[in-house]
């Protein structure tokens, strides 16, 4: 009679094990197939997020030099008739000078560029009140020398701004190796009286490294190292970091106006 | 590692990871320079193109990722330690996408979002981990 009932109990352990094994394989498939559908779905979202963040750095012309220029009359317009001398925008006796730090590759200068000079320029440096100083510097990477080196050469022929300013409505990927040479020429060709043949000749010379010097050192004694970054003051007087609330027109309005009425 | 301490573990990880975005959104809303050792890479980094996904500063997304992890790792059941997985897998992607970045577009690494980047892989291996090995309900007898 025990040895039946020993018997009836080691089968039903049996049973037992039997089932707690199936059920513990059943949740393992089960939990895999619920880490394989995770997977696919976070593979899925980082793809999406992919294409989002890859995609808008494609704004611009930048790499598809074959393409005409974007906002080309917006940005001739927005300069003609003021007058410049290297790389000072605005009337020399205007009692505030705003210096920027600017790198050519720079996405949050191209923000700036479109969305606070504009209105800088019409409200502040067309009335003769305000004249603008843009010193570019290269620490994006080498497109961003390259850049420089014919926007320097545009300086040199009184054309920086418009070349600068047309280069950031075209802007492309930082680093893509889209600073190519036609598509500097398409830049240095969208600007009024720029003599693109000689701007090319010229940014090798000897006269553009100086200049970039010039920037690279105003960089270093003002411990610039972020791009943009401003100056601001009463012109002829010592200039201080203007730090705007934003890069559009709001973050320099309330600035230059208190600047203005000292 | 017992499912308790797995969660807890995931808890102060998404914490530390909260400590870290929190900090560079501070940064980028204050317009100030973040605390970064070594030739200015964390503000290339940061005024970068990819600083940004859709005009939301990247860091804003991994608070929000934390924030989720965290919460997620504190509930019980399988619907909550499968979405602490889904939610860490999409930031160990979209960090292994950024630190691709960081070192072939941008050329400069800041040591804020590699920290991000580490703490979202752990999070990620931790919490596939606790979704395969959580206790099962008991058996029937």
């Amino acid at each position: 009679m025990s040895s039946g009932r020993g018997e009836k109990e080691r089968l039903r352990a049996e049973r037992e094990a039997r089932e707690q094994e199936a059920t513990a394989a059943a949740t393992r498939r089960r939990r895999l197939g619920m880490l394989g559908g995770a997977i696919l779905a976070a593979a899925a979202i980082v793809v999406a997020l992919i294409l989002i963040s890859s995609g808008g750095s494609s704004k611009g012309n930048g790499g598809s030099a074959g393409r005409p220029l974007e906002h080309v009359a917006e940005v001739n317009n927005l300069f003609k008739g003021i007058p410049q001398s290297g790389r000072v925008l605005g009337r020399s006796d205007a009692p505030v000078t705003m210096v920027e730090f600017a790198d050519l590759q720079c996405p949050f200068c191209a923000q700036y560029a479109q969305d606070a000079l504009p209105t800088v320029v019409s409200r502040y440096v067309r009335a003769g009140k305000v004249k603008l100083e843009l010193r570019l510097i290269a620490i994006i990477g080498p497109d961003s020398g390259k850049a420089r080196r014919m926007a320097a050469a545009a300086q040199r022929q009184n054309r920086l701004w418009n070349f600068a300013e047309l280069f950031y409505r075209n802007q492309g990927e930082e680093n893509s190796g889209y600073v190519t040479d036609p598509f500097l020429r398409l830049v240095a060709s969208s600007v009024p009286s720029l003599d693109v043949n000689r701007a090319f000749s010229d940014r090798n010379g000897a006269a553009v490294q100086a200049l970039l010097a010039d920037n690279d050192a105003g960089a270093i004694a003002r411990s610039v190292n972020s791009t943009p970054t401003f100056f601001a003051g009463r012109t002829g007087q010592s200039l201080a970091q203007l730090n705007p609330s934003s890069l559009d027109a709001s973050g320099f309005t309330g600035p230059l106006d208190q600047l203005l009425k000292g | 590692m017992s499912d308790r301490r797995l969660g807890l573990t995931l808890a102060l990880l998404a914490l530390a990871g909260l400590g870290v975005s929190g900090y560079l959104i501070y940064v980028h809303y204050a317009g100030i320079k973040p605390i970064c050792s070594g030739g200015g890479g964390c503000e290339k980094v940061q005024t970068s193109h990819y600083s940004k996904l859709a005009g939301v500063p990247v860091a804003v997304l991994g608070a929000i990722g934390y924030g989720v992890i965290l919460i997620a790792s504190r509930l019980p059941g399988e619907l909550a330690r499968t979405t602490t997985a889904a939610v860490a897998l999409v930031g160990f992607g979209f960090s292994a996408y950024l630190t691709y970045r960081e070192l072939f577009t941008i050329h400069a690494v800041c040591q804020w979002c590699v920290a991000s980047a580490v703490l979202m892989t752990a999070l990620a291996v931790l919490s596939s981990v606790r979704l395969l090995r959580a206790p099962t309900a008991s058996p029937r007898g």
